[in-house]
């Protein structure tokens, strides 16, 4: 099944512009190509593609522009709705918000990658409903303009839209300058990080934005630990999920990119190393397991 | 007072809730030497917040809000109450491993001081309830006891307690070393836990009351281990008549053959009743095998 893929990627620009004109991708590759011999230095994985790191974002985010208004309904299909329930668990462990009533107890959240809301406005309501704290805010940031989009029209359907609670920033989760040092009780991103093409560089400048004592929490997809388990898992993920975005979205190609850029994905105890060399402590076992370990949170704490 | 002895037959220390290991380190020690000191039970940032939240815990009880107090106190945000996943049982647990630990700086047995074993396992019993008043837990202790009765909680919460029964058993000098370790550290453990669920509602001047009722448990204990033991004596004393009466039918010698497992009579037993029963059940089969 690899080598078919890899196989599919091999192929020359020329003979395949054709097809790829008419999916989400560059409409020519040889600008590309031009520039990956100028950066051939670094290069970074894009799926099970190799690709200069110059290029991932461009390529990511392409990729994420044209599922940004389908986002939740593919979600639906390829988890068959279970990632509500991770979504909802992550936000519920966290229990964001402060019983007390003061504004200096309010929390400042930042949601990474959180384009369409999910996350941002299932801490709101938490903060609101749960922990009576109508303080919290939530800054929400993504590297893609369009994701954000999505995100500002879904707002209007909460109560937050107007109230000053939430905030929409385009920003790259590396190199956040709008974020000052220090400031930020609860750095969030979920099913965002392994996008990113320098995940060091990220926990890194999440760990500069976070209050000594924040938490970075991070949801994302992992390795199952049964093999048995795994099995059926994979053949669903590369059999079953690019058809279902062939077939409802009309785009195999970034369906495929995700499925394989969860296999790229770093273990949950290599994850959980890398949140440690940022500086983070990470409590108990250092991750969760979700779904037998389709999906993993991970959380760490900035010590004081 | 010998207490210095080879503890080859504790439970490993890393049987405790948490590994013994804080999360920046890798290596966990999975032997026990009294010769080493034991690693630190809990990460240094976690015991520093638990142990100033569970200085509130008299004022605030076993909540969210004595946790936090202990974030806040140290510097920390409300948000670092997700180093604890297990949230206000962490704080408990904490409470117990601590009190486990201070047992024996609290209890110095004299060297001269001719006490039996069962006083012994009683002062140190009584030692550990008393440190429940003196730290000004016991009015919240009810829901503490809630909170480890929760599901997921249950097998750290029986972990400890059986930790607790070793741990006093060991520090009272106890060196058998057959099937009677199990069964002593498991009254023990009984017999606390009912102790402690007592005290919680117990209102008597010096919990007076407690203290009877932990003498009458350890009087039970032994006068059923008597009961048991007396019985199986009798069994024993059958068992050689019904050897004499087996060999005055003209019971010879045989092979032997492969002994069964005695492990239930050596509870309660000498080794002159175990070589009694072996005896008479090799007899017995060799007289079927005779007869058929």
């Amino acid at each position: 099944m690899s080598l078919r893929i890899a196989s599919r990627r091999l192929r020359l620009p020329s003979q395949c512009s054709r097809s790829f004109a008419r999916r989400g991708f560059p409409q020519s590759l040889k600008p590309l190509q031009e520039a990956s011999e100028k950066n051939n230095a670094k290069t970074t994985h894009f799926g099970f593609e190799t690709v200069p790191e110059a290029e991932k974002e461009a390529r990511v985010g392409k990729v994420f522009s044209s599922v940004a208004s389908s986002y939740d309904t593919m979600n639906d299909l390829m988890s068959l709705g279970i990632h509500r329930l991770w979504k909802d668990h992550f936000v519920r462990s966290l229990n964001p918000g402060s019983r007390a009533a003061s504004q200096d107890q309010a929390w400042s959240i930042l949601d990474i990658a959180g384009g369409t809301g999910d996350i941002a406005f299932r801490m709101l309501d938490h903060a609101t409903n749960v922990n009576g704290d109508n303080l919290t805010k939530v800054t929400i940031s993504d590297i893609n303009p369009d994701m954000l989009e999505e995100g500002k029209k879904r707002s209007l359907q909460t109560p937050y839209a107007n109230s000053g609670r939430i905030d929409f920033k385009v920003g790259n989760a590396e190199k956040l300058g709008f974020v000052a040092d220090n400031s930020i009780d609860l750095y969030t991103v979920a099913f965002g990080i392994r996008n990113f093409t320098d995940k060091d560089a990220a926990l890194r400048e999440a760990f500069r934005v976070l209050k000594p004592g924040g938490v970075f929490a991070c949801l994302e997809f992992s390795h199952v630990d049964s093999s048995l388990f795994n099995a059926f898992y994979k053949r669903w993920s590369f059999g079953a999920i690019p058809l279902i975005g062939q077939v409802v979205a009309g785009d195999r190609d970034s369906y495929q990119y995700l499925v394989e850029s969860i296999e790229r994905f770093p273990t949950q105890k290599e994850f959980k190393a890398m949140i440690q060399k940022a500086g983070f402590v990470t409590p108990g076992v250092g991750y969760e397991n979700l779904t037998g370990g389709i999906a993993a949170i991970h959380k760490g704490i900035k010590p004081v | 007072m010998a207490l210095r002895r080879c503890r080859i037959h504790k439970l490993s220390p890393t049987l405790t809730g948490k590994k013994c290991v804080s999360s920046t380190q890798s290596a966990v020690r999975t032997y026990y030497s009294i010769h080493h000191p034991d690693p630190a039970p809990f990460p240094p940032i976690q015991a520093q917040i638990l142990s100033t939240a569970l200085k509130n815990v008299p004022r605030l009880g076993f909540s969210r809000d004595a946790l936090l107090s202990g974030c806040r106190e140290n510097g920390y945000l409300e948000a670092s109450a997700q180093l604890f996943p297990r949230g206000v049982y962490d704080l408990i647990h904490y409470y117990l491993v601590t009190q486990r630990l201070a047992l024996k700086e609290k209890v110095q047995f004299q060297q001269d001081a001719k006490l039996g074993l069962t006083q012994k396992v009683k002062t140190l019993t009584w030692a550990r309830l008393q440190a429940n008043v003196d730290d000004g837990i016991i009015e919240h202790w009810q829901d503490a006891l809630g909170h480890m009765s929760l599901l997921e909680n249950i097998p750290a919460s029986l972990k400890e307690l059986g930790n607790l029964s070793d741990e006093i058993w060991y520090l009272s000098g106890d060196t058998q070393v057959d099937f009677g370790w199990y069964t002593k550290r498991a009254q023990l453990a009984a017999v606390y836990a009912a102790t402690e669920t007592f005290m919680s509602t117990d209102r008597s001047k010096d919990y007076a009351d407690t203290k009877e009722f932990l003498d009458r448990r350890l009087g039970d204990v032994r006068v059923v281990g008597g009961t048991v033991g007396g019985a199986m004596s009798y069994m024993g004393w059958i068992a050689g008549n019904g050897l004499g009466l087996a060999r005055s039918w003209g019971m010879k010698k045989d092979a032997e053959q492969q002994p069964n497992n005695l492990v239930g009579i050596s509870l309660f037993g000498n080794q002159d009743e175990v070589e009694a029963m072996s005896r008479l059940k090799k007899k017995l089969s060799s007289m079927r095998n005779n007869r058929s």
